[in-house]
């Protein structure tokens, strides 16, 4: 199926009517944030299976839509990672590009990157690293090269832009501004495969803030911050990036980590240090996610080892209103398009008008409060 | 052919030498769609634990049967799970992949030149160049001769000479010692195997057509503008194309795993921009400092 595409409109439906279970059908989509428990009712029938006994009959069609703040609309919640998707052409007629939710294409610089030293990438127990060093031809080059396809495409392209310095990002984001072809912007503070590549703005508040709002002085486009695992608590970080004008969250990048080479006389990435992804660090990501979207008010679209429907599920129910799927593309590459026919499926047979209504379901009944434990972090 | 996905039956599996497999499957849309130089990206059927896909030269593709070899060594945990496959098993495999050796018209004598598992890179050129009436020389070196490539596997048409590193067999040495004598002979080589044997090739191929006095082949009188470096056409006119070798992500060009430094400086993609590149296209030494 496909979903429809809502226009924005404020007609006569208030915030609280959209929130109550009868009206889930026609809950507005420019609801930037996600039902939480706590303000919403539970759904109780989307937990009980049970399809008809809001007294409506099964749901039939199913809106997948997802509002992620600032006009940025994606047609369903399934998104195809930064760096495991290229620029969106590179799977030709393999994938079909426009039923995806949107893609995030590879990290992109002022300044043409060559990279790390191979090998860039190795597999690891249920994962894999990478440390391709973002390695990328610049922004204008990318711009020149691909905008004009990407603007004949209906899958939003949401640039990830990476950079050295707050003026890298501010200036690769201008030259993004207005550009036809370009939905959005995704601000990769987070790479950990380069000595300057914008982690020092992921592991601290006032740096993750500072960059933020300087990005959002420069540019009116949908604004997504991606966020680090290698921190020791992500919540100030959220809120500091939320704060600083942020439009949505991803949550996560890659856990920094090493592989040894087989003659066991050196590291094995040309780089040393690479990237893990992949179903290995999906409890991780649930985590994150899951404290993310409890501290913050803005959505949080997950990204951490999604290979199936289930993932998806797990990570709508600790807050995400949407994912992302990255390394399981390069063995399944049709998967995240399945996803989207999977998803909606799932809506219907547990009798939800819309996948939303499965969010926050995993979280703790009292919205908003930050984790009542408060021990979980020993780093 | 374009790339696409495909299930693919095996047919027949064995242990050519020790460690090192031969595999048999149906893909007819791939053996009819593939050229020499091109892979295959397989998926593992435990993704649980492995999450990528393995690339694997097309070793032999034969159109009339729809079927198409790959010969890999085992090691690792992937390679391992091919050879416990059994006959009637389907594998999931994306292809054909990357871009294929360029075989100059001209061309009537070709050298190929293989480094133990480098076989399987250049293997079906044998197969194509004979089809195509052209004389094939195939330098193959192994550290010893239990690790020769058998002759009966190959075309009865392909001249085979064998180099091993401990003289059990064939000339004692490398398979690089063995090209000098061939060197005026062919009009193109075409290589495949560790790096350091390519890097060594290259740097004879460098020095070829001062050695030889002969014009680069194809160049027109009077110069004209050159073909852009990495064309088709570029390639046919260097005299050795390499097959590279690296560790492969996505295989399509999106993830930027697989990458090789070229001379001008931007990294190129094993997966699209290769796996054959012209060895001028390269840089053979220190290539990123």
């Amino acid at each position: 199926m496909k979903a429809k595409r809502r226009v924005v409109t404020s007609s006569g439906r208030s915030a609280g009517a959209s929130r109550t279970p009868v009206q889930r059908r026609s809950r507005p989509a420019t609801d930037p944030v996600a039902p939480r428990p706590g303000t919403e009712a539970r759904p109780a029938s989307a937990l009980s299976g049970a399809a008809s006994d809001n007294g409506r009959g099964p749901v039939v069609e199913v809106d997948l839509s997802v509002d992620l703040g600032r006009g940025l609309v994606l047609p369903n919640p399934i998104l195809v990672a930064s760096g495991t998707f290229g620029y969106g052409v590179e799977y030709g007629d393999v994938v079909e590009v426009d039923r995806l939710g949107a893609i995030c294409c590879k990290g992109t610089t002022l300044r043409p990157r060559i990279g790390n030293p191979t090998p860039r990438v190795t597999e690891t127990p249920g994962g894999m690293l990478n440390s391709i060093g973002l390695q990328n031809p610049g922004v204008d080059a990318v711009i020149e090269k691909y905008a004009r396809t990407w603007a004949g495409w209906k899958v939003p392209v949401i640039v990830n832009v990476a950079g050295e310095s707050v003026s890298d990002y501010v200036e690769v984001t201008r030259r993004l501004e207005g550009v036809p072809g370009i939905a959005a912007i995704e601000l990769n503070i987070s790479c950990p495969n380069v000595g300057r590549g914008g982690l020092q703005f992921a592991i601290d508040a006032g740096a993750a803030g500072e960059v933020t709002a300087a990005v959002r002085r420069a540019t009116d486009l949908p604004l997504l911050v991606k966020l680090s695992p290698n921190v020791a608590d992500i919540r100030p970080i959220a809120r500091a990036i939320a704060d600083a004008g942020a439009d949505a969250l991803t949550a996560i990048n890659t856990l920094s980590g090493i592989a040894v080479a087989p003659d066991r006389t050196k590291p094995l990435l040309g780089n040393i240090y690479g990237g893990l992804s992949g179903p290995a660090v999906k409890p991780v990501a649930l985590r994150v996610v899951y404290e993310a979207a409890q501290a913050i008010k803005i959505p949080v679209v997950a990204i951490g080892g999604v290979t199936e429907l289930a993932d998806v599920l797990d990570f709508l129910a600790v807050g995400a209103v949407a994912v992302q799927v990255g390394t399981a593309i390069f063995a399944d590459p049709t998967l995240p398009v399945r996803l989207v026919d999977e998803l909606a499926a799932e809506c219907r047979r547990v009798g939800v008008a819309t996948h939303l209504d499965l969010v926050g379901t995993a979280l703790p009944p009292r919205a908003g409060a930050p984790s009542a434990k408060g021990v979980e972090y020993r780093p | 052919m374009t790339m696409r996905l495909a299930a693919a039956e095996l047919v027949e599996s064995r242990e050519i030498l020790p460690g090192q497999w031969l595999q048999a499957y149906h893909a007819p849309a791939i053996a009819s769609g593939s050229r020499a130089g091109q892979f295959i990206h397989v998926r593992t059927g435990d993704f649980s634990g492995m999450v990528l896909r393995r690339p694997f030269s097309v070793n032999t593709a034969d159109t009339a049967t729809g079927i198409i070899t790959i010969h890999f060594r085992v090691i690792g945990r992937g390679t391992e799970w091919f050879t416990r496959l059994r006959a009637g098993d389907e594998i999931d495999l994306l292809g054909p992949l990357g871009r294929p050796f360029e075989v100059d018209p001209r061309s009537s004598h070709l050298l190929l030149i293989a480094g133990g598992l480098g076989m399987a890179g250049v293997r079906m050129l044998a197969d194509e160049a004979i089809r195509g009436g052209r004389q094939v020389t195939l330098l193959f070196g192994a550290a010893s001769s239990r690790e020769v490539y058998p002759s009966s596997l190959l075309p009865d048409e392909v001249e085979y000479v064998v180099a091993t590193d401990d003289g059990s067999l064939g000339h004692h040495g490398f398979v690089t010692d063995l090209v000098p004598s061939y060197e005026a002979w062919a009009d193109q080589a075409f290589a495949c195997g560790p790096s350091g044997m390519l890097a060594a090739l290259a740097r004879q191929a460098e020095g070829r057509r001062g050695r030889l006095g002969v014009a680069k082949l194809g160049r027109k009188r009077g110069g004209g503008r050159g073909d852009p470096a990495g064309s088709p056409a570029a390639r046919r006119k260097a005299f050795l194309q390499v097959s590279m070798e690296q560790n492969m992500g996505c295989a399509v060009g999106a993830c930027l795993g697989c990458v090789v430094m070229s001379t001008t400086g931007v990294p190129q993609r094993v997966c699209r921009e290769g796996p054959v590149f012209a060895s001028e296209e390269l840089v053979w030494e220190g290539t990123w400092s």
